[in-house]
């Protein structure tokens, strides 16, 4: 019994530690997402994504599952995955992106509250999506 | 594309900033209470178990897997919470180990490409991607970005020990 206090007192402290990430991020991103900054932000990406072989209509359910993480966002992304018809190429390109690179503010933070360094989770986690799409992108030519 | 359009394709309504907040706010205190369900019973357990022979035992049996990506053995289970839950029952796990910086980024690296596999393999698929596919995806690039990131910090520090060597710059 003497070990499940501390054992107790660690498991709150980290889940007070969580919730004071969560609740203001997840707040603060309720508020901003429906600035015109973000509804306009596809014109600036749109050069980028062309690199990675995604056209503009992968543009919004591709930067819902980078910052908001593919749990999160299915909504957005089945919905307008649906809508504008997206080609198999696209969606996989899209899917691969995405299995690499998601939720990426949430799922970083978290572990830098732990000790992680947050840059170099990032930055491989970017940079390995852009080459491994980039790649399979020239490998898989549009039809 | 015209912010008309942008707004068609979400097909939503824009709430006034009290409903936003409103929204976060709940959204927020939901996910924490389903985050404590998970991770306080997961901490207890392994900070109970930390020491004791099974844990030893099972990590010894998973130590060269993990050595592979820099990490210990105990590291493993961190990896199943990861694998079939999510990042805060690994994070539930990892923090009672008392792992170094270098092997917590390295476990945030590789779960945060790979976790929540079963109900995010599902959403993939619905999107008409092949789900089971881009799930074994992830796993490999898991692993991939594993043996950069060891690569890369090796690099680093051994870079950083050279700077730390050159005359003026300590």
């Amino acid at each position: 019994m003497d070990a499940l206090l501390p054992a107790l007192v660690g498991a709150l402290k980290l889940s007070a530690k969580l919730i004071l990430i969560i609740v203001p991020l997840v707040t603060l991103f309720e508020v901003l997402r429906y600035l015109p900054v973000f509804r306009r932000a596809g014109n600036v990406v749109e050069p980028m994504m062309r690199g990675v072989g995604l056209t503009r209509d992968a543009a919004i359910p591709l930067f819902t599952g980078i910052f908001l993480g593919i749990a999160y966002g299915a909504g957005i992304i089945i919905r307008v995955a649906q809508q504008k018809g997206l080609p198999a190429r696209e969606l996989f390109l899209m899917g691969l992106f995405l299995a690499t690179c998601h939720s990426v503010i949430e799922d970083i933070l978290i572990f830098v509250v732990i000790g992680g360094n947050g840059p170099a989770i990032l930055g491989v986690r970017l940079g390995l999506a852009v080459f491994l799409t980039g790649l399979m992108a020239r490998v898989w030519k549009p039809a | 594309m015209s912010n008309r359009e942008l707004r068609g394709a979400i097909e939503e309504p824009v709430p006034d900033i009290p409903a936003r907040i409103r929204t976060g706010l709940s959204a927020g205190f939901r996910t924490s209470l389903k985050i404590i369900k998970v991770s306080v019973p997961l901490y207890v357990a392994v900070t109970l178990l930390k020491g004791t022979p099974l844990l030893d035992l099972l990590g010894k049996v998973f130590a060269p897997v993990m050595g592979i990506f820099g990490l210990p053995g105990e590291a493993a289970f961190a990896f199943v919470a990861a694998f079939l839950l999510n990042l805060y029952a690994a994070i539930a796990v990892i923090v009672p180990l008392h792992l170094t910086p270098f092997q917590v980024t390295q476990c945030g690296l590789m779960m945060g490409v790979a976790h929540n596999l079963v109900v995010e393999g599902g959403v993939l698929s619905t999107t008409g991607a092949r789900g089971g596919v881009l799930t074994l995806c992830r796993l490999v690039i898991a692993c991939t970005a594993g043996l950069l990131l060891r690569g890369l910090w090796s690099l680093w520090e051994t870079a950083s020990s050279w700077a730390m060597a050159l005359p003026g710059l300590s």
